[in-house]
């Protein structure tokens, strides 16, 4: 059978040194068997600590190797070589074309006309409404006490039996800018819908990870000063939007003596909610410790400016869910962006 | 049933279409290159500006002048020509006759309505138009051109009111142009006869369920379903329902079918006169066979915003839709699949399809073709020299399948070029490279092995 092979193998090989390769490779081919397909515990995990050793040790070879390598290179004046960079999910994104250009003209053009302009260009100053579901949750009222104190001018309305178009109306009349619902599902804080007016979008997120101020270790207690808002990484055209709905909810002018943010950081789609006060402040190095790796000289105190945060408030996440044109009609309504299943079909893809 | 054949090469036919957004922008979103291409974003027309928010169009898509007839939110109608993009006259949307100007400050334009086939005197007039309002006022009027002398006598406009209460969401013209159509929020479907200018036909609700409660009417979307034949209407409803409607059987729907969970807020008829397309408020697209009254199958593609429009190209088997996500998706008809999709910045409000473009057109003399072009259209004397351009170059664009021409109408192109011979008839396919049409329609079993 071998030799029929080989005679095949001869013919249908074209180039002469293809065979004799081929005859080489037979001898070091070498059954390599695996930690984990042997059936003995004892002698199994005896197989893997000593890989895992062996691993270790090439692994501490080679950092060695990188460090002598750049410290050498930088002795003798030269460029060290290249830091290695990890690959990530946020680096191998998928190439979005909606995302903001700076450059665009017709983005300007539409934050001008959108929805949230007058809020934003401070001619209307933001009220808030905050209402839940009609179910009882057990952490719900203490989160919405909370989300009170984060957005100034927001008021609490017991929901009672209406119906939230009649809601969104009444909110019209008394000249509300924007309204929060915090749904419940099995008695906890599940989502968020937070709807413009008078004719705005109306946003859908599901609620995650609430974490409430009094269970934050070493929480600070939140002023009534008006809040900075920092909105990190709302990129694409769909998140610019999102961003710009956020931000018509809080006022325009920050309060900076009152040290105060509130961060809202897209990563993968996800809205992560922070709520911190901040001090700065002027710490001195001190040299001594660290004097064979730093390169300056000794006996100086360095001073460097550090801001120390201080988390308050809650802390929770976000997702997007669904953002509909027009105020809250879900079997009536336009939608502009809907999450269909059938988007998630590549794990680099994001949309906000 | 899981799709089993697929479209090799998911890219665009030579093809060029233009869509209208919120911010009153009219893209040109072109596909050159015979062998799929994709589609990019030629030309944009006009300022972004909001209060200029396109609300309605009409495109008479012939080959000698063709018009594209813009309704905006500020109250003004204009006309473009689609070649160059320049406006050829302006008119407001409210006439001077009206007499409660108040009144028709807030009464938005809903319907317009460009008569392609009318079109008597080409120097001064620019057409007929058909305009219909939210509160119901429909207006017949002629249009001048604007550098037309202003001592000509125009016929004085025909306005009448379709309904009294209510809003008027959706309208309709028969492409023989003889009827209208309208419905919308409270208004059950009404059909005009336009030359008499009386209600020749108007639908009932269904009967009352079982409880006793019967839906509110809402239409949201309509068109005429044959091209030849005005008595089948097909209407899609706030309640996410798609009737079919008969004049000579009865006032009641005939078949209704319930779609999904989402307003209808888009129905285009095929040039087959019995299959339909349907886009919803949540992004789903399908086709209807109204033979059967069934649904021949979604579209999948990833759309995740209402459609607004959908527009058919009268050739090929490809549908354009726009809607609130900002892209202008093209589809393939036949095997429902998605060939491209152009991302478009702005909440697109409408998409017409240009079906007289020819990749040829614009091999070498680019920049120069639709000048001369529309230069020799202004002339009115070599409108033969123009019909000859042309359809050396719509010979060999035609192209379809064999099977359905037997049931299409003669186009308007056909009837005015009936004198030059057909080449063979060619499918966009076949000009596709060898590669890449190894596994494309067909048998299954002629699939080349590699």
């Amino acid at each position: 059978m071998a030799k029929e092979k080989k005679r095949k193998a001869a013919e249908e090989a074209v180039d002469g040194d293809d065979y004799i390769e081929r005859e080489d490779k037979k001898p070091k081919k070498q059954k390599l068997i695996l930690a984990s397909q042997i059936k003995n515990k004892e002698k199994r995990s005896a197989v893997y600590a000593k890989l895992k050793h062996e691993k270790r040790v090439e692994k501490r070879k080679k950092i060695k190797a990188r460090d002598a390598a750049s410290k050498q290179a930088l002795e003798l004046g030269e460029e060290p070589p290249e830091k290695m960079v990890p690959r990530t999910i946020e680096n191998t994104r998928e190439l979005d074309e909606t995302v903001c250009r700076p450059d665009d003209e017709e983005l300007f053009a539409g934050n001008d006309a959108d929805e949230f302009s007058a809020v934003l260009k401070q001619q209307t100053a933001p009220k808030v409404l905050i209402t839940t579901c009609r179910f009882n949750s057990s952490r719900g009222p203490a989160f919405i006490k909370e989300l009170l104190s984060v957005i100034p001018n927001a008021q609490y309305y017991k929901r009672g039996t209406y119906e939230l178009k009649k809601i969104v109306e009444y909110a019209k009349n008394k000249e509300f800018t924007s309204i929060i619902v915090v749904h419940t599902n099995r008695r906890e804080p599940d989502a968020l819908l937070l709807i413009g007016l008078p004719d705005g979008p109306t946003a859908h997120f599901r609620l995650s990870n609430l974490v409430l101020r009094k269970d934050i270790k070493n929480h600070g207690n939140p002023t009534s000063h008006e809040p900075e808002l920092v909105l990190n990484n709302f990129t694409t055209r769909l998140g610019h939007r999102v961003g710009r709905m956020i931000q018509s909810l809080f006022p325009q002018v920050p309060n900076f003596r009152g040290r105060r943010v509130v961060t809202f950081h897209n990563q993968r789609d996800f809205i992560f909610f922070r709520h911190h006060r901040y001090v700065f402040e002027v710490k001195e190095k001190k040299e001594g410790l660290k004097d064979k790796k730093s390169k300056a000289s000794q006996g100086k105190t360095e001073k460097k400016a550090i801001a120390r945060l201080q988390e308050c408030g809650p802390r929770f996440t976000l997702k997007l869910v669904s953002l509909q044109h027009g105020t809250f009609d879900t079997k009536g309504g336009e939608f502009e962006w809907v999450h269909k299943a059938d988007m998630d079909t590549s794990r680099r893809r994001f949309f906000i | 049933m899981p799709r089993t054949s697929t479209v090799e090469s998911p890219g665009c036919p030579p093809l060029r279409a233009l869509t209208t957004d919120s911010l009153g922008l009219i893209k040109v979103v072109e596909v050159r290159g015979k062998g799929g291409g994709t589609p990019q974003v030629v030309e944009t027309w006009g300022p972004p500006d909001a209060s200029r928010s396109v609300l309605a169009t009409s495109y008479a898509d012939r080959k000698k002048d063709p018009v594209l007839a813009v309704a905006r939110k500020n109250g003004l109608i204009e006309f473009l020509n689609p070649l160059k993009g320049d406006v050829l006259t302006t008119i407001k949307a409210s006439e001077s006759g009206s007499t409660d100007q108040s009144a028709s400050a807030n009464d938005l334009l809903v319907g317009l309505h460009f008569f392609k086939s009318k079109q008597e005197d080409s120097s001064s007039m620019l057409g007929t138009l058909l305009t219909c309002t939210e509160k119901g006022k429909v207006c017949i009027r002629s249009v001048g051109r604007s550098d037309a002398p202003s001592d000509q006598s125009i016929d004085s406009p025909n306005e009448w009111s379709v309904t009294n209460g209510g809003h008027v969401l959706c309208s309709s013209l028969d492409p023989s142009e003889n009827y209208a159509l309208f419905g919308g929020k409270h208004v059950e479907l009404n059909l005009w006869d336009l030359n008499s200018s009386k209600k020749i036909w108007a639908a009932k609700p269904p009967r009352p369920n079982n409880l006793g409660i019967s839906i509110p009417t809402w239409f949201t979307a309509s068109t005429f379903l044959c091209k030849d034949d005005h008595r089948k209407i097909v209407a899609g409803t706030n309640q996410h329902q798609v009737r079919l409607y008969d004049i000579t059987s009865q006032r009641r729907a005939v078949i209704s079918i319930d779609f999904r969970e989402s307003p209808i807020k888009a129905v285009r008829e095929d040039t087959d006169g019995h299959t339909f397309y349907v886009g919803t408020a949540i992004g789903d697209l399908a086709s209807f066979d109204m033979r059967t009254g069934k649904m021949v199958g979604c579209y999948k593609g990833k759309c995740c915003g209402s459609i607004r429009s959908i527009a058919k190209h009268p050739d090929l088997p490809l549908i354009a839709s726009c809607g609130l996500d900002s892209y202008l998706r093209i589809w393939d008809t036949n095997k429902r699949q998605l060939l491209s999709a152009v991302f478009l910045k702005q909440h697109l409000t409408s998409v017409v399809i240009d079906s007289h473009f020819t990749a040829q057109e614009l091999e070498g003399t680019k920049p120069e073709e639709p000048t001369s072009q529309s230069e020799v259209r202004d002339q009115s004397d070599q409108e033969g020299n123009c019909d000859e351009e042309r359809s050396r170059k719509s010979k060999k664009k035609r192209k379809d399948a064999a099977g359905k021409k037997e049931k299409k109408m003669k186009m308007h192109d056909e009837e005015q070029i009936s004198g030059i011979e057909d080449p063979a008839e060619k499918d966009w396919i076949d000009e596709l490279p060898i590669s890449k049409r190894k596994n494309h329609s067909k048998k299954r079993g002629e699939k080349q092995l590699d």
